[in-house]
């Protein structure tokens, strides 16, 4: 007789929680749609001519494809040097912030000294100054260091935020202290603790600050734009705004450059999906 | 462990920094130091510069050259002048109106807080539950995920462009509005009520992607064991959400918010390429009003105190943050 | 990371050789936005190179958007480029205060340059008596109009001395079917900066009832159907260059820098817009046929600069009749004024040759826009405020002008 009910019971679970799981699908299906359409219209818009992007009624698929777009940009402005400079600022940038930050993080969670808090605190209050604030006195002390119309100047401005500070010293605090308690009775130095125990528990943290850091430095424009005056040293999103102009705005050429300046980040982020993927065991506390 | 021995003799509160401790400092110092050194330099020192120049007069944007003024660029940004005249003549709260509707500062207050409020409650419960949703074996969990971390990745121009045509007044999102029965016959951009809402529902949209990535990066380190243990005890879903997921977050929590309330504040480019901080002054925030004042009117220590409000209104919040922190920290 | 040090290490190798090899001879840096897609820059150069063997132009190029924040940066720095492209009347007059700005006086002195090719623009260059900048450009506004259309709708074509009641009469005969009458791009000037061609009213005197004429015209304009709605426009960010070139725009109040662009995108296939045309912009009845208000766009040397002589001898000639000319061929118009550069501005391949457009290169008065003056960079952020609100029809006119009088005025009086 209870074998029977527990049946049904678990029949009726089973149909709400297909219940449910369809109406997430929906939810999630539509919330997606929702996020993509912009770069729907943004690649239609790629395809136009730049007379067609904002005509009425609106046209989601263009006439006629204008693939050539995608070439005009590369030949307009030196895109391909532009991408390898940035890459090059995106790459040192991510891999300085990711070890700095990290670095200095742990003694912000884990550590005790004098003074921690109001410098972090200190760290955190700079992050809320807007940068148009601050850019002309900064500017005219990288000036001084001949931090001027190179990718060093790019790579200085981004590498040391206190940005990646931040997110890595909270991602620490979730890390128990008991276990660097333990490693120091073992013996472990505190840099030992940090390379052996912090490092390898906090991949997806790391994944993280890279993905956001390569993101960051690959999006910004008002740095390159201010510090960077020969073209041989430009990059990317300033390339990308050369279409917006005085007397003319080509939103063709604009939307064209970037979806192609998407693809990069893109893959980045792609590469690194795998450090969120459940199941990889990151708690170490048991056996 | 060895430690000092506190001398049983009165002595005075403050004592000096035992061997250990200073030890423990010198570690602790030589982690931070490779950020910090550089960070010092490369913004520290700005920033403090521009703090300084918010009591200058600057044509420059730089402090050599400055004249020293003292508190006349806060009285200016205030209008101190006008709003205690009507605060004397008509009252508070005739005074408060006025600078709240008529003075730069205070339209630029309003505005930007209004959109703190409505913006970071959102992208946080957004983000959380998108975070959630995917953190499981959802089928195409990876797919979602990279849709809708793309808002943040694309470049901000072609995002505002695109938005600004989408919420035209015959654009898709109004026809999807007027196919649920509302019918709201205008650009959202050209209103002075809607202009503000589609900044908000741009910005949710850009960044609820990002803060799932970090919740998503943040599930990882919540041990599974909680909820086995949990489920042993007989709690559910939502009471399992409440009582571990919720709390195990809290670090992360604190960084989103903090994050987003100082993202907020420090608005620019969705405003500028969107609605240009109109119509008039109804999309105003307190970076366009910054930008505007240094680079447009060349007076960068009017915008320097500006600046300064801003700075002060969020340490405010952050240091409230922090010490709720401190309560709940793993530490 | 060692490859990274590598590729970084010979990347300052390239730079600095390449920096080596411009040594010989002068080189003229000039600070200018757009220098690849503006035409006449480039054509500037290689004039100038042909003639003046031993000095080479190198450009800074800056995007336009952002010009004067990166220019604000540079000046701060010490930059020591030669020369600045002068976007703007109120920009060069933040520089001359803050003291980036050299005193050409002496120069123009020792050189007897005849500044009277300029019609007396070049006062807006002049602050207490230093002259800080020439204008090489000088765009007024002029009315352009789409023949095929008004052929098509059997509409006459305007002309050099049209009322604005005429022109609003035209531009609803010529709406319906898709098309438009005009076009009101957003800009405040390009709307009602009318008012200031009586000679009387400026945009900064504190007093703008002047203005809620021309709002009016434009507001009855788009009741009609005769324009598209300003929320319409300024939510697609849509530019008036590319809803001209689209064909179905019949006439376009624009600065005259547009018929360069005009000619190119025509000429490459771009534009739907074939047989076009240019007459003077419309007058108020009590205004004179063929007034029209202007902005200059100059050059002045750098305090800092490394080459203040050769950049003189580099702006004698670009802002005198031999530079204008080069200007001129690119289809823009010079500040210099004279018969020799009319009619290279009239032989540019693709200019209308009729003869309305050939005598609406030569204007009766050109107002300046906006005058140089400390606080116009503030007015004129105060009026663009209340323009967007008069023209979302969020607030009324009459209140919209209250509210910049009301406004200036506060300010004016600090």
């Amino acid at each position: 007789m209870s074998g029977y009910k527990l049946k049904t019971v678990r029949k009726d679970n089973r149909a709400m929680q297909h219940v449910g799981k369809v109406f997430l699908y929906i939810v999630l299906i539509g919330l997606a749609l929702f996020t993509l359409i912009p770069f729907v219209w943004m690649l239609s818009a790629s395809l136009k001519l730049d007379r067609e992007v904002f005509s009425f009624p609106m046209k989601w698929i263009p006439e006629t494809f204008h693939w050539e777009n995608y070439l005009v940009i590369w030949t307009k402005v030196p895109m391909l040097m532009f991408f390898r400079n940035t890459a090059i600022v995106a790459l040192s940038v991510t891999l300085i912030q990711t070890l700095t930050s990290s670095f200095a993080a742990y003694a912000f969670a884990k550590l005790h000294f004098r003074g921690r808090d109001t410098l972090f605190l200190c760290y955190i209050a700079t992050i809320a100054v807007p940068w148009q604030t601050y850019m002309i006195p900064q500017f005219i002390e990288m000036r001084a260091f001949g931090l001027y119309d190179n990718l060093q100047a790019i790579m200085v401005l981004q590498a040391f935020s206190a940005f990646g500070v931040f997110l890595m010293r909270q991602f620490y605090q979730g890390i128990p202290s008991e276990l660097c308690e333990a490693a120091r009775i073992d013996g472990l130095s505190e840099y030992g603790i940090w390379a052996r125990i912090m490092l390898p528990l906090s991949k997806a943290a790391i994944a993280t600050l890279v993905i956001f850091t390569f993101v960051g430095t690959w999006n910004d424009y008002m740095g390159p734009m201010i510090y960077l005056s020969h073209d041989s040293v430009k990059t990317v999103q300033v390339g990308l705004r050369r279409f917006i102009q005085e007397n003319s705005s080509d939103y063709h050429l604009i939307m064209a450059a970037s979806v192609v300046s998407l693809i990069p980040v893109s893959i980045v982020f792609l590469c690194l999906q795998k450090y969120f993927i459940e199941g990889i065991a990151t708690s170490g506390l048991k056996g | 462990m060895a430690q000092n021995a506190v001398p049983l003799t009165a002595k005075p509160k403050k004592r000096k920094m035992g061997h250990l401790e200073r030890k423990n400092t010198l570690v602790a110092f030589s982690f931070i130091a490779p950020n910090f050194i550089g960070f010092a330099i490369f913004t520290l020192i700005p920033v403090v510069m521009s703090v300084i120049m918010s009591l200058m007069e600057s044509k420059t944007g730089a402090i050599f050259g400055a004249k020293w003024v003292g508190l006349a660029n806060f009285e200016e940004i205030f209008n101190v002048a006008k709003v205690s005249g009507k605060i004397a003549e008509e009252g508070l709260l005739s005074g408060l109106t006025y600078f709240f509707n008529r003075v730069d500062l205070g339209i630029a207050l309003k505005n930007t807080v209004f959109y703190t409020v409505v913006t970071v409650p959102l992208t946080l419960v957004c983000s959380i539950c998108l975070a959630l949703v995917l953190n499981r074996a959802v089928k195409g969990a990876v797919a979602f995920r990279a849709i809708f971390f793309f808002p943040y990745v694309a470049s901000m121009v072609a995002i505002c462009v695109c938005w600004n045509f989408m919420l035209m007044k015959d654009g898709p999102i109004n026809q999807l509005l007027m196919s649920i029965g509302i019918n709201f016959n205008k650009s959202w951009t050209a209103d002075s009520t809607m202009a503000m809402w589609a900044i908000i529902l741009v910005s949710v949209w850009r960044s609820m992607g990002y803060y799932m990535v970090i919740y998503l990066a943040a599930l990882q380190g919540v041990p599974r064991e909680l909820y086995e243990a949990a489920t042993v005890d007989g709690a559910n879903k939502w009471q399992q959400f409440w009582n571990i997921t919720l709390p195990q977050l809290n670090p992360t929590t604190f960084f989103s918010s903090i994050m987003l309330i100082i993202g907020c504040f420090k608005i620019y480019d969705t405003v500028a390429i969107m609605t240009g901080g109109g119509p008039g002054r109804a999309t105003k925030m307190l970076v366009t009003y910054i930008y505007d004042t240094a680079f447009v009117q060349f007076n960068y220590g009017k915008a320097s105190a500006i600046a300064m409000v801003l700075l002060v209104i969020v340490l405010l919040v952050t240091v409230i943050q922090f010490s709720m922190e401190k309560k709940f920290s793993n530490d | 990371m060692k490859k990274l040090l590598a590729l970084v290490l010979a990347a300052i190798m390239t730079l600095s050789v390449m920096s080596f090899a411009a040594a010989e001879g002068t080189t003229l840096t000039i600070v200018a936005w757009d220098v690849n897609t503006t035409g006449y820059l480039t054509a500037q150069k290689e004039a100038y190179e042909a003639t003046h063997p031993g000095v080479t132009i190198e450009y800074i190029d800056v995007s336009s958007q952002d010009y004067d924040t990166k220019v604000a940066a540079m000046l701060a720095a010490g930059d020591s480029s030669d020369i600045y492209m002068v976007k703007d009347v109120p920009a060069l007059m933040n520089w001359y205060d803050a003291g980036y700005a050299m005193n050409m006086n002496d120069y123009i002195a020792a050189s007897n340059y005849d500044l009277s090719g300029y019609v007396g623009m070049e006062v807006n260059y002049n602050y207490n008596g230093e002259q800080v900048a020439l204008p090489f450009r000088s765009d007024f506004w002029v009315l352009f109009y789409n023949k095929t259309l008004f052929d098509n709708a059997g509409v006459a074509y305007p002309t050099n001395d049209m009322t604005w009641e005429e022109y609003k009469e035209k531009a609803i005969a010529l709406s319906g079917n898709g098309n438009y009458g005009t076009h009101n791009h957003t800009w405040l000037s390009a709307c009602v900066n009318w008012a200031v061609c009586d000679g009387v009213n400026t945009l900064i005197d504190g007093e703008y009832s002047d203005l809620a004429y021309f709002y009016q015209l434009v507001q009855d304009l788009e009741d009609a159907g005769a324009c598209m709605a300003y929320s319409e426009v300024t939510a697609a960010g849509l530019h008036y260059s590319g809803a001209f070139g689209n064909g179905n725009i019949a006439m376009l109040p624009m600065g005259y820098w547009y018929v360069a662009t005009l000619i190119n995108n025509i000429k490459d296939g771009n534009y739907n817009v074939s047989d076009w045309g240019i007459v003077a912009v419309p007058h108020k009845e009590d205004v004179k046929a063929g007034s029209t208000f202007g902005n200059l766009t100059g050059v002045m040397i750098n305090k800092k600069a490394t080459n203040a002589d050769a950049a003189w001898d580099y702006i004698a000639w670009l802002c005198g009749e031999e530079g204008s000319k080069v200007t001129a061929g690119t289809g823009n118009r010079p500040a210099w004024v004279s018969e020799g550069v009319a009619k290279v501005m009239s032989s540019v391949e693709g200019f209308p040759q009729d003869e309305n457009s050939v005598a609406a290169l030569l204007p009766s008065y050109v107002a300046i826009e906006i005058p140089g003056d400390p606080n116009a960079s503030a007015i004129s952020s105060i009026l663009g405020e209340e323009h967007s609100m008069i023209m979302t029809r969020e607030i009324s006119i009459e209140e919209g002008i209250e509210e910049m009088n009301e406004r200036v005025q506060e300010l004016l009086s600090k």
